[in-house]
Parts: structure tokens; C-alpha cells; sequence
């Protein structure tokens, strides 16, 4: 035993950077909503990116370590404190046995990750037999690493640097880039020119399947119905109701409401961590850029 | 967009992309809702080349879309996808018309109304017997359009139209696993307990969804389904579903 949950949050869970290979079945990949600061945070500790974090949704839940363990909290800033005593994000924490973790307030962001050094065992997130990879944490839950979290942490210039973009890039730039879908030329004219000028948010009725956007009612040319087809993380679905629904990592695999465009996949992390308050342009990207964006960040992590 | 192949019933396909991580071939040929057999076929030939990068393959209705992932898949989405057909058709040209396997599946279904819970009152919004109802239901043989909104859940069609009914206005909070229900001219099984707003006109004994088999679900797209119909007796028999409450 190693972590054990002392209060249960109001939807934390186990995500790794999802599982691919079964969206024909009707299973989505789920993963983190940011899985940049997921990337941090297990980046920071010298963890292979891809091992499993947790992910944290305020109010978030209270953690008592039961064994001495590096950990790293990335992503929102909830005001985090072990023993009433504030930690720093970012940075490799020691944590010590009956160490109580819990986060006093959503400061900024949406979405905060804790990464353990060594490998959390995430066994119990395989496919539950509800509906996904992803494991809700419970009350009185305990999660076990698998290999030795006390090992000594890489301090070095190159993740000073490397936080410094990631932060930059969530918290301090505001453009969300799409790429035009397969409907965008059956949305009425006076509409796109609405979308391109208007000041989205994002509705409070928002989750981890969609983020619904507050913004101008966006209308087709005249009805259409659209055969069902697939759809992935950043579609952006115009609702019968004139709003859009952009799907985030739960979403489901298919969909049949008019495919509006698609979120560049280097633009979701930021999306991810915007609150409910904050506002925010779309404006229109092409495949290429998107493609090289996302290579450019990923290469950060490359030292 | 782009559009290759030939008129002359080769396959005419479009290419779309879906982002800057997914491509979708749509295709303009062929059965105007079922899935098409082409399309099966041009599945099938995806499957055999080994694609880097390729994440997920999804097909649903007159579409089969590649999930890719950015870092490994290394082309122009769109010169990889018109490069990919062409390699398509010129090899479905030069063999006999490569028909993909198609399964049938039997699956028993108990039309009781005592699992079938919507059952009564849809016999009578189709203006028939619940005999006639269960009949036409079960003697179609029906195609698997897609996969989707639950895990496992296959979207098949199409329900004849004397017995095409619409969703409840709103859903119910708890339908049951493997309850049969029409929606429209879709028919489908709930693989698990779940909110649902379809018609429930009965429920089979089989388990759809098994996330620790290797299958992990019955259906794939493109598969033929029939439903047998079984006395509640023999359901209970076979009941694999854990919650029969």
C-alpha cells in the first residue's frame, strides 16, 4: 500500500495517455484532458511520459501517502498544501508517510495532475466493465507504485526550460485553432462570419466527454442530416440547438450531428485548462501547421 | 476534397480529413444508408497494409476513418490517403471483386413483456398484435451500420417500417443489460445497464459487451444479425447478465 484516498473528490481519476486500437468496438481512448501537463508532470520525476497520473477536478480529493515517494503536481494551480503547508507545482515533492495532500482552491485552470515517481499501478483501470479505461478514484481507495519511488530526481536547466514553455503555452496564450470539417460549407455565410468574430466560453454543463461553447447561435444553410461517423478528441459538433460541443477525451466514437471542423490537437490542452469565465477566438488552421505545432512541443521533451 | 476511381461500379470514393488526426474515406457509391460492401472490402485491404502510425480504424455507415498518430505517421494526410486508393483500386481491378467475410450472427432474444417493457405499447403504436410485432422484428435479417455510444453497442438496420418508433421524449434512467430496442429505423441491444431512450421490445440472455475477453464485444460493423425469439424460460436458463433485478 503506498497512496491511500481519505476523501473522495468530485470526479478524480487514474488516466494514462489512452488507449488507441478498440474505437471500432465503441470504446473511446479516454486519457487526460491536458495531456501536456500529464507529460510534465511524469517529465519532471524522469518517469516515461506515458505512465499513469491522476488527474484531479476541483474540489479534489484529500491523499494520504503511507510510504515515503517522490511525486509532482502539474496543470491547474488548486492551491495545493501537504500537511496545511503549500507546495510548489512543478517541482519533485518528498512526501513521507501520513503526508495528507489536498488542494484548498481552483486558483487557476481546470484540470491538475499528481505524477508519482515509479510506476502507479494502474491494473484496475483496464477497461472497467462500465464504459472505459478510466478508473474514478474512490473513498478509501489505495494505489500501489510498482517499482521504487525514492530513487534520486534529475535536477537540470533543460526542465526549467521545458516548464517554463508548457506553462507559457497553457496559461498564457489564448488562440484555439480548428481545421474546417466535412459540414463547414453547409453552415449558413452570416454564421461563419459570427463564429470568426465571436468571444467564446465555455458553458458550466461542460465534462470530460464535451465542452460545450457559450457563444453566437450557429446555424446551417438550410436542415441537413448527416450519417453517423466517426469523431475524435477536439470534433467540433453543432448542436440541433444552434451551439457547438466540442468533444473532449471521453467522447463518444461516433457521431451524427454536423462535423463542424476539429480543434487542432495542440490547441486542446490549453482548451482544457481555460475556466468556465475565460474567453477565448477560434480561428481557422491547416493540416500542416497543425502537424508541425504539435511535433515542435512534443520535441520539448526531448533532451 | 478528392474523389478517385472509375465510374463503371468501381468504388468512387471522397477523402476527407478530419483534422490535423484522422482521415475519412466516404463512400459516394452504393447502398445510400447501408454499409457499403466496397466499403468492407477497401477495410479489409487497409487491414492487410501494415500502416505506421495508424491508431484506430473506425467504420460507420458509408465511411471508414484512420485515426493516426502525428509523431509516427510521417506523410501528407491527404497524398497518403489518394495514394492508398489508388494501390486500392488498381489491386480490386485486377482480382475478382474481393468480397469481405460477412458473419451472421444468431442472437435469442425474449420478446416477454416482462423484459420487453415497451413491448405493449409498441404493438399498439404499430397498430398491430405484439405476435405480429415480434414476427417482424425477427424474421429480418439485419445489418451492423456502426459501433458507438456505449461500448459494444451496434447500430443495425433497418426495422421494418411498420414497426419504426421513436425514442422516448426523454430517456429512461435505467435499461438493463441486453435489452432489445427499435429507434426509427434502428434496432440495437444495450451491452450494459445504462440510461436509454430506445423502445425496449425484449431482452437476450447473451452478454455483448466481456471487457476481459478478447473480443471484447459480439458485433463488428458489417456483420448480419437475426434474432431468434426464445420463451422466458430458456432466458433464464441462459441468463449471463449479472444484474436481474
Amino acid at each position: 500500500m503506498s497512496i491511500k484516498l481519505i476523501k473522495k473528490g468530485l470526479s478524480d481519476r487514474i488516466e494514462d495517455l489512452g488507449r488507441y486500437g478498440y474505437q471500432h468496438l465503441g470504446i473511446q481512448p479516454s486519457g487526460p484532458m491536458d495531456y501536456l501537463s500529464a507529460q510534465l508532470a511524469n517529465a519532471i520525476l524522469d518517469n516515461d511520459l506515458n505512465n499513469p497520473v491522476f488527474e484531479l477536478h476541483f474540489p479534489a480529493s484529500i491523499f494520504e501517502f503511507e510510504q515515503t515517494m517522490w511525486i509532482c503536481i502539474s496543470g491547474a494551480n488548486f492551491v495545493p498544501v501537504i500537511n496545511e503547508k503549500s507546495v510548489a507545482l512543478n517541482t519533485p515533492i518528498l512526501v513521507h508517510p501520513q503526508d495528507q495532500l489536498r488542494c484548498l482552491q481552483p486558483l487557476e485552470g481546470r484540470t491538475a495532475y499528481i505524477a508519482f515517481k515509479g510506476k502507479l499501478d494502474s491494473s484496475k483501470a483496464w477497461l472497467n466493465s462500465y464504459c472505459s479505461f478510466q478508473t474514478t478514484l474512490n473513498k478509501e481507495d489505495h494505489f500501489t507504485i510498482t517499482s521504487d519511488p525514492v530513487v534520486a530526481i534529475s535536477f537540470n536547466p533543460f526542465k526549467d526550460h521545458l516548464i517554463q514553455q508548457v506553462q507559457t503555452s497553457l496559461f498564457n496564450e489564448h488562440e484555439i485553432r480548428f481545421i474546417p470539417g466535412p459540414a463547414w460549407n453547409d453552415v449558413d455565410p452570416a454564421s461563419i462570419r459570427q463564429l470568426m468574430q465571436a468571444d467564446f466560453s465555455i458553458d458550466a454543463k461542460s465534462n470530460r466527454m464535451g465542452f460545450l461553447l457559450e457563444g453566437p447561435s450557429i446555424h446551417l444553410s438550410e436542415p441537413k442530416q448527416y450519417l453517423s461517423s466517426a469523431v475524435t478528441r477536439g470534433t467540433m459538433q453543432l448542436l440541433p440547438n444552434g451551439k457547438i460541443i466540442v468533444l473532449m477525451a471521453d467522447h463518444q466514437t461516433i457521431g451524427g450531428y454536423a462535423n463542424l471542423g476539429q480543434i487542432i490537437l495542440v490547441d486542446l490542452p490549453r482548451l482544457a485548462q481555460l475556466n468556465n469565465h475565460s474567453h477565448f477566438k477560434l480561428s481557422i488552421t491547416n493540416v500542416q501547421t497543425a502537424h508541425q505545432l504539435y511535433r515542435a512541443k512534443q520535441s520539448w521533451f526531448k533532451h | 476534397m478528392v474523389s478517385l476511381g472509375m465510374q463503371n461500379q468501381r468504388p468512387l470514393f471522397q477523402i476527407q480529413l478530419l483534422g490535423d488526426h484522422a482521415i475519412v474515406f466516404k463512400i459516394t457509391t452504393g447502398g445510400r444508408d447501408g454499409i457499403d460492401q466496397q466499403l468492407l472490402a477497401f477495410n479489409a485491404f487497409i487491414e492487410n497494409e501494415t500502416i505506421k502510425g495508424v491508431k484506430d480504424m473506425i467504420l460507420a455507415y458509408d465511411t471508414l476513418t484512420l485515426v493516426y498518430d502525428i509523431l509516427i505517421f510521417d506523410a501528407n494526410p491527404y497524398l497518403f490517403a489518394s495514394q492508398l486508393l489508388e494501390k486500392y483500386i488498381a489491386v480490386s481491378a485486377s482480382m475478382q471483386p474481393s468480397k469481405a467475410t460477412i458473419r451472421l450472427i444468431e442472437i435469442p432474444v425474449c420478446y416477454d413483456p416482462c423484459l420487453g417493457i415497451d413491448l405493449q405499447d409498441a404493438a399498439k403504436a404499430s397498430n398491430c398484435s405484439i405476435e405480429a410485432l415480434i414476427q417482424l422484428h425477427s424474421e429480418k435479417v439485419y445489418t451492423v451500420y456502426c459501433l458507438g455510444f456505449l461500448p459494444g453497442f451496434a447500430y443495425m438496420g433497418d426495422v421494418p417500417k411498420a414497426i419504426q418508433l421513436p425514442r422516448h421524449p426523454s430517456p429512461r434512467a435505467k435499461v438493463l443489460a441486453g435489452s432489445v430496442g427499435i429507434a426509427g429505423k434502428q434496432t440495437g441491444i444495450y451491452p450494459m445497464t445504462s440510461p436509454g431512450g430506445w423502445q425496449i421490445i425484449g431482452r437476450t440472455p447473451l452478454k455483448i459487451f466481456e471487457p476481459h475477453s478478447a473480443t471484447l464485444t459480439l458485433f463488428k460493423a458489417g456483420d448480419q444479425v437475426k434474432f431468434n425469439p426464445i420463451h422466458l424460460e430458456l432466458f433464464h436458463q441462459l441468463n449471463a447478465h449479472e444484474d436481474v433485478d
